[in-house]
């Protein structure tokens, strides 16, 4: 193997960053979906010959670390049997973690007829085949949510297996959105492919893969540098998520981490076994999960390579929800991995106070309004809820923001809403004090108010009530969601998950979501945050004098003399 | 009859640049003075008594300013009172929900202009359809008002829901406020950007607020010691971010359209060359110290936004898409785990590379050009003279861990930036499914034209654009434009059940607006014209593309084929069978400014030819340094060979050969071509 000099190394380093986002670029122009172009529910990435990762884009974060696992997949099941030109699709829960609407595309790259690396595009496929169109809420096992891909090649050197595509077309509503779809994620990996041709015409494969191994070493060196700062030990934390989707009772999550020396280890046992419902996670998943609450402790700003991740290791019991088996269901597959994600990061927290954050509100918290009436119009609103996030060792935590698994989603604006279908958007506002008290608070959640105006369908998905985000180092735990449904006839329930029902119009669905937890003692933080949070309305001034110890005058100045004195 | 002349300045941190063009032969001249950020006018008037020793002579005036953003990036805008509607008093502090960046549990959203202790409510509210729900509340305005007067705001911004549908409730709000707060400034949301979405439109409106006050001091001084020294006070102008001009009088009721002022008139002036030249299609690169500004030339027309994201703050305004690379002559190396990294961290102008003897110690980009001869140590922009000796030394010190020497750390360096600068442009035309293979290159400001041949090469671009008066082009580019303005109106429906009637209806409405408008500006009526376009997009999607509507008879027709063949240009597919909405229309008033044709520069005593050493992939090569001002045009020069002028230097690599074309511009290309 050739040498790559250190200039040569920055340059393939700094190409394949570049490749990928070309790729992810070449996907969004592409797509049909607009769950793709806009929602960004996509990933690609470029990886050397044996699936090791080089550059990555995504629009979610939580496909950090999956995508890699494919190749492989691919890889053990197709052997030799890899040409010029050839495409593979796959999509299994239990191999690649996700829910079945993930379909993964991998493409062999060859230069010069020798192998050298591999492009995949993973995009989130509108309708798959299941019992209920787009989403399904209640399914009980695999078979009920669409169509399962093992790794299936379905381009043979550069020509179209008729059949397959034929297959695909049979077993989605969503035919030319499909075949669309998968269509960009095929140019994703084109691009990808036309992209290496120009850098290896260049420098040559012999120097490219040294500096492939530069690039993987760089990587594995900053983050054992990373682990070796954090001094040793063993921190467990467990919570509890409130259901599984279709029974009542609480489901238990439990993370211990340890640090010895450059590694990092993770052990999962004692998490509940697999639910009846959707929330089972494929072991691939939760591999991606833990990447995600690493990357977001250790290095963050750092790009994702071969050589990353190689100082964690992880332990899940065969008998676990986050290692999903036929024929458990997994549509809903991510709603326990932001307790997971908290349960982690507090535990870092702990063996590196400097970088303590406390949890966050922890779902995607989703409400879903539609109509399938087809004489009044077909029509659906569906968005995910922001949530306040957990107070940090040095800052506040930011408040109505989207949860850590998902990253671009944005809320539908109230004129949009409205204009578009026929509810009213009673109220959208910061939900006072639901961020835990700390001396550095919890981010706030929101309240989201909606009036039917018509008769509809609703759906809802809210979770964390049962350990909603907690605080860290003396600070409170956030406030919990709540959710109040008031009926016509003005009956009022409070539920936390509805599965699709009629709403008549008239009825009213306030949205609550939580805060995050603080961080620290509330009686050290000072009197003009308390004051200014109390001016912003993040606190109400009942609170600050209950959990801050402070009492702010109707003209909003703090009450020294009432106040409690403020500790260190 | 004395010469007179169009005068143009674009005035950044630094430098302020002065073009002027004679307006009989449309030659032009360039001169760069130092800046004065406490009162611009003063560089602008001591660059045009040393360029033309006399203001009398002045027909036209344009400069590109900086106020506006300026006051943005330091915060040091009005105080603002935000009034909105009662139960979304928190829509602009919760902003749109999505992180920033994905894998960090520290963002922070960026902090509004008006924080909520500074938003106030008031209930009322409209529907959807411009219905009232629910009346404006008179008593929620008393207490607004006593509170604003208490508080002492400097200015009041006021977005209520759907007052794009209905505005009667602001308008009722105005004309409350007005008496009970007099001296105030009001900015109501549906004047500003007559558009949906609370959020963007409340931030629009906010950010007007807080920065008109700053803009209109800043004009009213410069009309005052401007101005007033232009006959007849006439012909001070101002770039906008949407590439036209306005004038000063206009932009002091338009502070949000001068916020890009100064980084347009490159843009503007890539789509003259493409004329001038024939080249439909290029890549403008403006490459100063710190960032590299990239923007598109697309069949002739500039790229352009209709809406743009400053400081994560949204901004409804119509915008030309300058994309923003951290990337330039003062970008840092520098070493981690055994690699050498190049930026995004730059050294600026403190402590600045270590050639400037400033107090940098870390090598950049400049330096590594010193070193390999690249940049003439004794005539660099403010005949500052460069250290050559510490910037070999910097280089030399990081290469000993890699056992490099000074020169292929110094080329390394080189290669490292130009390898990113290329991949950011790569991924800027591949987004908009475009190949940069079928583009010409156009490099301007201090360090572009240095680095563009191997910038071209990274590209596998086969040409390139050293257009006239490099260093000066955002100022040339701002003689090049017309006035132009803007107006839009949130008009939401199926397309197939839209009628051709409410659509003309709606654009002469427009139309109406915009004749009076440049009327206004002293534009004689035969001089108007419009261009309408309309925002479509495909059921359920969300992103919008505008399409142009031809004047005339409105072709439902043809304007629903536009959008399918457009949809499948930029996506690469369309679906002519499925159902389109329409969400808002668009009218572009232009007003074409007289002037004269563009002429090739004056010319001035050359300097006689020299030659150094100039380093090449490692190798010294013997190579010419000709002054630019010698050139005839039709001259080909065959590299290896540098091209000086007073503020920019061209590297012809051994490889390209360089003609000096009519009206001045250096074409090169690579010998074998």
């Amino acid at each position: 193997m050739s040498k790559a000099d250190p200039i040569t190394t920055e340059v393939v380093r700094n190409f394949v960053i570049s490749c990928a986002q070309d790729m992810n670029a070449s996907l969004w122009r592409s797509a049909h979906s607009s769950v793709i172009y806009e929602g960004k529910d996509s990933a690609v990435a470029l990886m050397d010959e044996h699936g090791n990762m080089l550059g990555q884009s995504t629009g979610v974060p939580l496909f950090i670390g999956a995508i890699d696992a494919c190749v492989r997949i691919v890889k053990e099941y197709y052997r030799d049997d890899i040409n010029e030109g050839d495409i593979f699709i796959m999509n299994d829960s239990y191999m690649q973690g996700t829910h079945l609407h993930d379909v993964t595309a991998v493409g062999p790259i060859f230069h010069q007829d020798e192998l050298v690396g591999f492009g995949a595009a993973r995009a989130h496929w509108g309708d798959i085949g299941a019992m209920d169109p787009g989403s399904v809420m209640g399914s009980t096992n695999i078979y009920q949510e669409g169509i399962r891909l093992g790794p299936t090649r379905i381009i043979t050197r550069g020509k179209e297996i008729r059949e397959w595509f034929d297959h695909l077309r049979l077993n989605t509503r969503l035919e030319d959105a499909t075949i669309g779809d998968l269509s960009a994620q095929i140019a994703a990996i084109r691009t990808g492919e036309r992209r290496l041709a120009q850098l290896l015409n260049r420098i040559g494969t012999s120097v490219y893969r040294n500096a492939c191994q530069n690039i993987f070493k760089q990587s594995r060196q900053m983050d054992r540098e990373a682990i070796a700062a954090i001094p040793d030990g063993t921190w467990s934390r467990q919570g509890y998520l409130d259901d599984d989707g279709v029974g009542t009772d609480p489901v238990k999550v439990c993370l211990t981490l340890t640090i010895s020396g450059e590694q990092l280890k993770v052990d999962l046992t004692g998490t509940s076994g697999p639910v009846p419902g959707s929330i089972n996670c494929g072991i691939k998943q939760t591999e991606s999960l833990l990447r995600l609450a690493y990357k977001t402790m250790i290095n963050p700003e750092r790009a994702i390579t071969g050589g990353s991740f190689e100082t964690m290791e992880f332990h899940v019991p065969d008998n676990c929800m986050f290692n999903a088996t036929e024929p458990a269901a997994c549509e809903w597959y991510f709603t326990g991995l932001g307790l997971l994600a908290d349960l982690f990061i507090s535990c870092i927290s702990e063996a590196v106070p400097e970088r303590s954050t406390a949890a966050h509100y922890g779902d995607s918290m989703v409400a879903g309004f539609f109509s399938v009436d087809p004489e009044r119009g077909q029509w659906i609103a569906i968005e995910a809820t922001a949530g306040g996030w957990g107070g940090r060792a040095d800052s506040d935590g930011e408040s109505a923001l989207i949860n850590l698994v998902n990253g671009g989603f944005r809320n539908i604006p109230a004129e949009v809403y409205e204009t578009k279908f026929p509810v009213r958007v009673e109220e959208f506002a910061i939900r006072t004090d639901s961020g835990g008290a700390g001396k550095y608070r919890g981010g706030c959640g929101v309240i989201r108010r909606y009036k039917m105006l018509e008769d509809c369908h609703g759906a809802l998905w809210f979770e964390r009530s049962k350990t909603p985000a907690w605080g860290l180092n003396g600070g409170e735990n956030g406030t919990g969601p709540f959710i109040e449904i008031t009926h016509p006839d003005g009956q009022v329930e409070n539920i936390f998950k509805m599965r699709a029902r009629v709403c008549l119009a008239g009825t009213i669905i306030e949205t609550m979501t939580g805060g995050g937890g603080g961080n620290g003692n509330p009686k050290a933080r000072t009197f003009e945050n308390i004051s200014c949070d109390v001016a912003r309305g993040f606190v109400s001034r009942e609170a600050a004098r209950i959990h801050y110890g402070v009492v702010i005058s109707n003209t909003g100045e703090v009450d020294k003399t009432a106040s409690e004195p403020r500790v260190k | 009859m004395p010469t007179h002349y169009r005068v143009s300045a674009d005035i950044g941190g630094t430098f302020t640049d002065i073009v002027y063009q004679d307006v009989n032969t449309g030659a032009c001249g360039a001169t760069k003075v130092h800046s004065t950020p406490e009162n611009p006018a003063l560089a602008v008037l001591e660059g045009i008594n040393t360029a033309l020793s006399s203001y009398d002579r002045i027909d036209f005036f344009v400069h590109g300013t900086t106020v506006g953003l300026n006051a943005l990036l330091t915060r040091s805008g009005a105080k603002v009172a935000l009034l909105t509607t009662r139960n979304f008093r928190d829509v602009y502090t919760i902003q749109g929900n999505n992180r920033g960046e994905i894998f960090s549990i520290r963002w922070n959203k960026p902090e509004p202009l008006a924080t909520l202790e500074h938003t106030y409510v008031a209930s009322g509210r409209i529907a959807s359809d411009g219905t009232e729900v629910e009346p404006l509340s008179e008593v929620d305005l008393e207490v607004f008002a006593r509170a604003a007067k208490t508080e002492g705001y400097e200015t009041v911004a006021v977005c209520f829901l759907f007052s794009y549908v209905n505005p009667s409730h602001e308008l009722a709000a105005k004309s409350y406020l007005e008496k009970r707060l007099p001296g105030i400034p009001i900015t109501l949301s549906h004047q500003v950007s007559p558009e949906w979405r609370e959020f963007e439109r409340t931030s629009t409106t906010v950010m007007d607020s807080y920065l008109a006050p700053i803009v209109r001091k800043y004009l009213a001084t410069l009309m005052n010691d401007l101005g007033t020294r232009l006959p007849k006070g006439q012909g001070l102008h101002i770039m906008e971010s949407n590439g036209g001009v306005m004038s000063a009088k206009t932009a002091t009721e338009n502070a949000l359209q001068t916020l890009l002022s100064g980084p347009v008139g490159g843009t503007i002036g890539g789509r003259t060359l493409a004329l001038q030249t024939g080249r439909k299609n290029l890549i403008c690169v403006d490459m100063g110290g710190t960032s590299f500004d990239a923007s598109l030339i697309i069949d002739g027309q500039p790229s352009r936004s209709n809406e743009t994201v400053l400081e994560g703050l949204p901004i409804q305004i119509p915008v030309v898409d300058i994309h923003i690379i951290g990337a330039g002559g003062g970008s840092l190396a520098w070493k981690e785990v055994g690699a050498v990294r190049v930026g995004p961290q730059s050294a600026g102008s403190i402590p600045g590379p270590v050639c400037y003897g400033t107090g940098g110690t870390e090598p950049t980009v400049s330096d590594a050009n010193l070193v390999l001869g690249r940049l003439n140590s004794a005539n660099f922009v403010g005949e500052m003279a460069l250290n050559t000796d510490a910037a070999t030394a910097s280089l030399a010190e990081m290469g000993t861990e890699f056992n490099m020497t000074a020169l292929q750390m110094a080329q390394g360096v080189v290669d490292i930036i130009n390898a990113k600068m290329a991949d950011a442009i790569r991924t800027i035309t591949i987004k908009r499914g475009i190949d940069p293979r079928d583009f010409s290159l156009v490099a301007f400001g201090g360090a572009g034209p240095s680095q563009a041949a191997a910038l071209a090469k990274e590209l596998q671009i086969s040409e390139v654009l050293i257009p006239v008066h490099p260093g000066a082009f955002s100022a040339w580019g701002m003689l090049q434009t017309d006035m132009q303005h803007d107006f839009k109106e949130t008009m939401y429906g199926f397309w197939d059940l839209t009628t051709p009637d409410a659509l003309t209806a709606a654009f002469a409405a427009l139309e109406e607006k915009g004749r009076a408008y440049m009327l206004a500006e002293d534009i004689r009526a035969e001089n108007i014209r419009f261009e309408r376009g309309i925002d479509f997009r495909y059921y359920g999607q969300e992103y919008v593309l505008t399409i142009p509507v031809p004047d005339g008879v409105i072709n439902m027709k043809k304007i629903r084929q536009s959008f399918d063949l457009t949809y499948d240009k930029q996506y690469g597919h369309s679906s002519p069978e499925a159902r389109v909405e329409m969400a808002n229309i668009r009218l572009a008033v232009i007003g074409t400014i007289p002037r004269p044709k563009n002429s090739s520069p004056l010319i001035i005593e050359p300097k006689p030819e020299c030659s150094r050493q100039v380093y090449f992939d490692g190798k010294p090569r013997a190579t010419r340094i000709i002054d630019r001002a010698s050139l005839a045009i039709g001259e080909c020069i065959i590299g290896p060979a540098i091209i000086e002028e007073g503020t920019a230097t061209t590297l012809v690599p051994p490889e390209w050969k360089v003609d000096m074309i009519a009206g001045g511009h250096l074409v090169m290309k690579n010998k074998g071509e």
